[in-house]
């Protein structure tokens, strides 16, 4: 086949994944259990003060974001991320609403990446309202005028908010292989609570065994939390380096996500979606 | 005219089991064809198979004169199926749930005709999870039927449903037949439905093909048997049986029931006439589907 055809027929499948993806938003925004996480980590946020007391005191409160951010995001957050993304195809098997969607002129792959686009905005979703709201009780109940060392400024406000992003924008990566992974188990089975135990399953197993295998700087989920280290350290005045950490994020998060996708769309283009399946 | 849909030597197995083992059969443009079979025969798989959702263990399937497989997204435009016991998203509404469809399809439709048509405009804004079976089964005809497709593949349409609903549907689909030329098909376990509706049948037992024939030729008048309505039944019954060219004769009052060695009724009528019987009419016992059927599995 000459390059022309390969051409459009790859236009003609992206064109199917954004329309399909556009669905998935649809019926993600108006169905409840989408509201859940958002609404719990911004609940959780709003309740940390009890722990983690904000003043206005002249003093920089960047503690509090480096204290309740991880917090959020990197155990409750990730679970409510993989119980979102584990029902994703299994319920739907469950149902028998992709039988009828896949009728329709749009191929199985196309819609496995629709769902996995979907799963990564829902993460994007809970690390926006983490940071929105961590951000926004700072800045009406706490002060942000930089990090002072000894009475000398060590940090502009503009130089935390940057190191957060950074931070932000690293976690995502880690989060988004999560996705990946929760959404191939979610293709596997029809139960959404067998997915969601896979899924944490096989983080809590990783987590168990990385230290005391000296294997943790390979392990994706390591990179839910080090991002994070570099806000916190010029939280405390100190430097915070972000390679060769950034570097093994990216990796190891890209070789998880893109081993599990393929995965996914090899076993899920193979399903019996009939009653019989 | 090359065939719409065909289905050559289809297996599929699952696991050791197998549902369709060797399948074969070409459907013309423009017909009605019901799969008839007892459960467990071996149709709605042949139906998932023709749909994309199950791969065939073995055998080619082609639609439209395309290899399934690698054409899946040409034929599916052209292509609109209602699997048995549709399922919905059940928290958006009726209407939502056709706009869903529409944009996978790519296609601008006009819902508000599809609506009409399948007799839902009044339940547009409903939410899917709250209808009653009879209205998702239409819900379901609805989508099958949004893109105008050339092929309808109906699996059961009627399965689970009430009388009324059942009719609402039978009458939707005749309306469909009688309007349009698409080309259906069907699959029942219900004899009067594929009666009613189909130019073809297709008869499918144990995953084989039994027969394929039209149904005008199946349910033909078998004339070696006859009713006569007739004065003095329990009288010529006795005569009759005294007869060899007749098989075997029942009587209730007013009417005979006779069963003749060859077909053909004009001995029998002669035979009443000068027997001196008044004879009000005789009348060829209409073969139905169900005998046909019957007796295909029976020859099994």
């Amino acid at each position: 086949m000459s390059s022309a055809p390969r051409l459009l027929q790859l236009r003609n499948a992206l064109h199917r994944i954004r329309v399909a993806y556009g669905v998935e938003i649809i019926k993600a925004i108006r169905l409840r259990q989408t509201y859940v996480g958002p609404v719990l980590l911004f609940v959780l946020v709003a309740l940390s003060p009890l722990a983690h007391p904000l003043r206005q005191d002249t003093l920089g409160d960047y503690a509090f974001i480096a204290y309740v951010t991880p917090l959020a995001l990197n155990f409750l957050g990730y679970v409510l991320l993989l119980a979102y993304v584990g029902g994703l195809l299994a319920t739907e098997m469950d149902r028998g609403t992709l039988r009828t969607v896949l009728l329709r002129p749009v191929h199985r792959c196309e819609i496995y990446l629709a769902k996995l686009l979907l799963g990564c905005s829902y993460s994007l979703l809970l690390t926006v309202v983490v940071a929105l709201s961590s951000w926004g009780m700072v800045i009406a109940f706490g002060d942000m005028y930089g990090v002072q060392v000894g009475g000398v400024l060590r940090y502009t406000s503009d130089e935390m908010l940057w190191a957060y992003v950074g931070g932000a924008l690293l976690v995502l990566l880690p989060q988004w292989a999560g996705v990946s992974l929760g959404l191939l188990f979610s293709s596997l089975t029809r139960s959404t609570g067998t997915a969601v135990s896979l899924s944490v399953g096989t983080w809590i197993a990783l987590d168990l065994i990385k230290y005391p295998l000296g294997i943790d700087h390979l392990v994706f989920s390591t990179y839910l939390e080090s991002p994070w280290h570099v806000f916190i350290s010029q939280c405390d005045g100190l430097d915070g380096r972000w390679f060769p950490m950034a570097g093994y994020a990216i990796a190891t998060s890209a070789v998880v996500a893109l081993a599990s996708t393929a995965c996914g769309l090899f076993l899920f283009s193979r399903r019996n979606l009939g009653s019989c399946g | 005219m090359p065939p719409i849909v065909s289905f050559s030597k289809v297996c599929k197995f699952y696991g050791s089991h197998f549902a369709v083992g060797g399948f074969s059969l070409d459907i013309r443009a423009g017909d009605t064809v019901g799969l008839l079979g007892p459960n467990g025969a071996g149709k709605s798989t042949l139906l998932h198979i023709l749909t994309g959702l199950v791969r065939p263990t073995s055998g080619q399937v082609s639609v439209f004169g395309k290899e399934l497989q690698s054409n899946a997204i040409d034929i599916a435009f052209r292509m609109g199926a209602l699997m048995e016991r549709p399922t919905f998203y059940d928290h958006l509404t009726v209407r939502r749930n056709l706009k869903i469809h529409a944009q996978l399809a790519q296609r601008d439709v006009n819902l508000d005709r599809t609506l009409d048509l399948t007799n839902l405009t009044e339940f547009a804004s409903v939410r899917a999870g709250t209808l009653s079976q009879g209205l998702r089964q239409r819900l379901g005809l609805a989508m099958a039927m949004l893109t105008e497709p050339e092929l309808l593949v109906l699996d059961e349409p009627t399965s689970g449903l009430d009388p009324e609903a059942t009719q609402d549907i039978l009458t939707l689909l005749r309306r469909l037949v009688d309007e349009t030329a698409v080309t259906i098909l069907f699959s029942s376990h219900l004899m009067h439905e594929v009666e009613a509706l189909c130019s073809h049948v297709a008869i499918i037992h144990k995953g084989r093909l039994v027969t394929y024939e039209e149904t005008e030729s199946l349910i033909s008048y078998d004339l070696s048997q006859v009713e006569v309505l007739m004065d003095g039944a329990e009288n010529a019954a006795k005569r009759l049986r005294e007869q060899d060219w007749v098989a075997q004769v029942t009587s209730k009052p007013g009417r005979l029931q006779v069963k003749l060695k060859e077909q053909g009724s004009h001995q029998l009528n002669s035979f009443l006439v000068h027997a001196g019987y008044a004879v009000s009419g005789v009348v060829p016992r209409r073969r139905t589907l169900q005998d046909y059927f019957l007796k295909a599995l029976d020859h099994e």
